[in-house]
């Protein structure tokens, strides 16, 4: 019925043309797979859930140069005065912003050091009891600082001792027990849990733990310092336009910098991985296009060759369906052995990445859904020109050239 | 006869514009992917201090005890303790070495034009300028009694003189950070750097910093760090003075030696520094390990061309495959179609040589003018890039290198998707369409 035999033979005769047809098809499942593959890799790491409200959050560093005020005292003013601005929901001092890229991590342990004991990687903020709501985290367990509990010093010789850790911290480093209210040591010095958040994430989404988070609530700010503040969303940007000016209104010896969204702070941390999704896209969406007018032209190129004896099968009786059938399996067969060759040559390139990059398997399903879309790319690049064979006149094939 | 295949390359382009364009239009769309992310590429590996790079060391020493790991891949922390970067550079040895920090100020001067701001600086001895050829536009660095001293004095850069001294010799003037006063006492000239290889932990492609100042003044002053400080083991550091004497690493240290013989001396002075190091103590471990890592080994080791970059790479030279393939396809339709003209042309004495090379010229041509409209491509996808990551502006271009490079690969790639199907209609036999005719 398709007559597969007799288009294998006419195939046969002009092998390059098919060749090069079936070599472009390979390839081309073979990097749009893989590429598809990693820009789906990109888009959950670039979407996924921080648990932040990022765009009622915006953050500003603060250098002090002036030495007429002292920094941890000047700063308790700055929070006041920040709570105290017209659309502003609540402001805290942190050491560092969440999702931005900088900030401070150390291990974990149950045990003090240098005591070994189960110990776990953990990215710290020193802040206070305004942290909380200022990033809207919501706590699983327990309860949040007491005023009393927030240190704010310039002496080294002060410490805290109560944490807030996340639910994941919690859970691996207390597997068997309930985390709320046992101490866990940041080097020797002990931090009673007085809290447990659902989720949230620290300053590096890349980290190999992003999850594992404690709030510390000692403010030693030294000569510089950053700001948290929440506000409405729709308010945000009138805020981050005056509170420079706020700021200085309050004391002038000192530098504001870095004023930006929680949401702008995470794009630029992420800036490297849009780059190379936006790339990705680009370059197997036209990659795409050029596979399918390789094809196209092709199909004409032969259809131009071979109208004569077009006009002839037409003139013996065989309708237009025919014609059109004909192209759609010679190309149909042409694209399953690219197919087979670009399933190979996928999987080939997923394991050759995974060797060299850090990089996860290719599933194949990739390939598979890369493998259908192909195919059915390429019959609708064929059918145009199989539609402008099948209107060639019958009358062609009693003529000579 | 050149410019006679040339004029025939012409004919046959406008003879089948449809045909020519699109092979054009491949060609150039394979090039213009792939120099987009080769310049990208390209300007993350080049050398940056050709005339050195090779004489430049970054110093490493394995100053954990055994049972500590690191990050890095042979297991080195990328920077050294403050004493022992003190130690190496007071030890005596050959050649330029210096120790240096990431630090940063707020800035102000007396006029009341200029808002305060803030901006970085690096703390080093005075050999930094010398050892990565920085030059000077007005005034000169600090003298080695002023870097012992710790001489309030600081070298900007020429940026950050036109902000504060509108681009005038500023020498002799005072500027404060964090208000204490210091007098500026050189200026340096505008140091166009695509990789920032002398410190490349906080971005490699930062600019460099726009102050410069004596590295004595770290521990005089207690100067924050603004680069990276890692600890490996419980230490407990409540003050300045126990940072400075921790285990903590938070130094740079380069070192400039000449030659193998200079190499090979100072290999054997960090091995018995370890080992004298070893006897106070310090280095608990079995095996002494250090460093020397020259400008290009220590970029590769701080994977400054990061892993995506090399997969769009790999990825864009597949992709221009296809489109080779697509040529090659094109090509043999459209040479295979003047198969009788060629008869003609054969019949009339042209050799078989002169058929292949017509049609080569003509393979080549149509190389060029991809390559061209290819080099227009590839900086609509640089712009993109640059839009898109303002991190990579300087490194998103395109140097003449890569300019020249486009043609080349373009016309290259074409000839190599001709040779077939210009051999093919080089064989035509004559007899056959002389018959038909």
């Amino acid at each position: 019925m398709l007559e597969i035999k007799p288009i294998f033979h006419a195939l046969c005769r002009s092998k390059i043309g098919a060749l090069l047809l079936l070599l472009q098809i390979a390839i081309t499942t073979a990097i749009v797979s893989n590429a598809a593959f990693i820009i789906e890799d990109k888009v959950s790491y670039l979407s996924q859930e921080t648990g932040y409200p990022e765009d009622e959050i915006f953050s500003f560093h603060v250098m002090l140069f002036g030495d007429d005020v002292s920094s941890h005292q000047q700063f308790e003013l700055d929070e006041a005065m920040l709570r105290r601005l017209p659309g502003v929901i609540d402001a805290a001092y942190i050491s560092n912003t969440p999702l931005s890229g900088s900030g401070s991590a150390s291990d974990f342990s149950i045990n003090p050091a240098p005591e070994p004991g189960l110990s776990a990687r953990t990215s710290y903020f020193f802040t206070d009891d305004h942290a909380l709501n200022t990033l809207g985290l919501e706590l699983a367990a327990g309860r949040n600082f007491n005023e009393s509990e927030v240190i704010v010093t310039d002496n080294n010789e002060q410490r805290a001792n109560v944490t807030i850790i996340t639910q994941v911290l919690a859970d691996e480093l207390f597997p068997d027990a309930d985390a709320l209210g046992k101490t866990v040591y940041l080097g020797d010095i002990a931090l009673k849990i007085v809290g447990i958040i659902k989720k949230t994430k620290g300053p590096w989404l890349k980290d190999s733990r992003p999850d594992s988070v404690a709030l510390i609530p000692y403010i030693n700010p030294n000569i510089s310092g950053n700001f948290i503040v929440r506000t409405d969303a729709s308010q945000r940007a009138k805020l981050t336009s005056t509170i420079e000016d706020e700021m200085l209104k309050n004391y002038d010896k000192r530098v504001i910098v870095r004023v930006r969204g929680l949401d702008e702070a995470k794009e630029s941390y992420m800036a490297q991985d849009t780059l190379m999704m936006r790339m990705l896209i680009v370059l197997i969406t036209i990659l795409v296009l050029v596979t399918a007018l390789g094809i196209f032209g092709l199909t004409l190129f032969n259809i131009s060759k071979r109208t004569k004896q077009i006009g002839t099968r037409r003139a013996l009786g065989a309708r237009k369906s025919a014609i059109i059938s004909y192209f759609l399996v010679e190309n149909a067969m042409i694209c399953s052995f690219g197919l087979i060759l670009g399933c190979i040559a996928a999987l080939l390139l997923g394991q050759l990445l995974m060797q060299h990059f850090s990089i996860a398997a290719l599933p194949t399903s990739y390939i598979v859904g890369t493998a259908i879309m192909v195919f059915v790319m390429s019959l609708l690049a064929v059918f145009g020109p199989a539609r402008r064979a099948a209107n060639i006149s019958p009358s062609i094939a009693t003529r000579t050239i | 006869m050149l410019l006679h295949y040339f004029d025939l390359s012409w004919r046959s382009f406008k003879r089948t514009p449809l045909v020519s364009s699109l092979m054009v239009l491949a060609i150039a769309i394979g090039i213009g992917v792939t120099m987009t992310s080769l310049s990208v590429y390209h300007m993350m590996a080049s050398d940056p201090i050709p005339s050195k790079s090779s004489q430049l060391f970054s110093v490493q020493m394995q100053i954990m005890d055994d049972g500590n790991t690191w990050w890095t891949k042979d297991n080195l922390p990328l920077q050294l303790t403050y004493k022992d970067a003190t130690n190496l550079y007071r030890a005596n040895t050959e050649g330029n070495r210096l120790s240096m920090v990431r630090s940063g100020f707020s800035i102000y001067t007396d006029s009341d034009t200029v808002k305060p701001f803030s901006k970085s600086a690096r703390m080093t001895t005075p050999e930094f300028f010398d050892m990565f050829q920085l030059e000077f536009l007005y005034g000169n660095k600090w003298s080695q009694q002023q870097e012992e001293n710790a001489a309030p004095v600081v070298v900007i850069s020429e940026e950050l003189n036109e902000r504060l001294f509108a681009g005038e010799n500023s020498v002799g003037n005072i500027i404060y950070l964090d208000n204490e006063s210091y007098e500026v006492i050189g200026v340096t000239k505008n140091w166009p750097l695509v990789v920032k290889y002398y410190d490349l932990n906080n971005g490699a492609f930062n600019e460099p910093e726009s102050m410069f100042l004596p590295f004595s003044l770290v521990e005089a002053r207690e100067f924050g760090n603004w680069g990276n400080t890692n600890g490996w083991k419980h230490e407990d550091v409540r003050s300045f003075k126990a940072k400075l004497q921790s285990e903590m690493v938070w130094v740079q240290f380069w070192v400039e030696l000449n030659n193998a013989q200079q190499k090979q001396d100072y290999e054997t002075f960090l091995m018995a520094y370890m080992e004298e190091q070893q006897k106070r103590g310090r280095f608990n471990r079995k095996e002494l390990i250090y460093s020397l890592r020259d400008v290009n080994q220590w970029m590769e080791y701080n994977n400054v061309i990061s892993e995506d970059n090399k997969i769009l790479v790999a990825l864009s030279f597949m992709f221009l495959a296809v489109c080779l393939a697509n040529i090659l396809g094109l090509l043999l339709a459209k040479f295979l179609r003047r198969a009788p003209e060629v008869g003609v042309r054969r019949a009339l004495g042209a050799s078989k040589r002169q058929v292949f090379l017509q049609h080569l010229v003509e393979v080549a041509m149509l190389g060029c003018f991809g390559g061209l409209i290819g080099i227009v491509l590839a900086q609509l996808g640089l712009w993109g890039v640059r839009q898109s990551y303002d991190y990579y502006s300087s490194i998103a271009t395109m140097d003449i290198t890569m300019l020249l490079s486009a043609p080349i690969i373009a016309i290259t790639t074409c000839i190599l998707a001709g040779l077939y199907p210009a051999w093919l209609v080089c064989k035509t036999n004559p007899a056959i369409y002389l018959k038909s005719q």
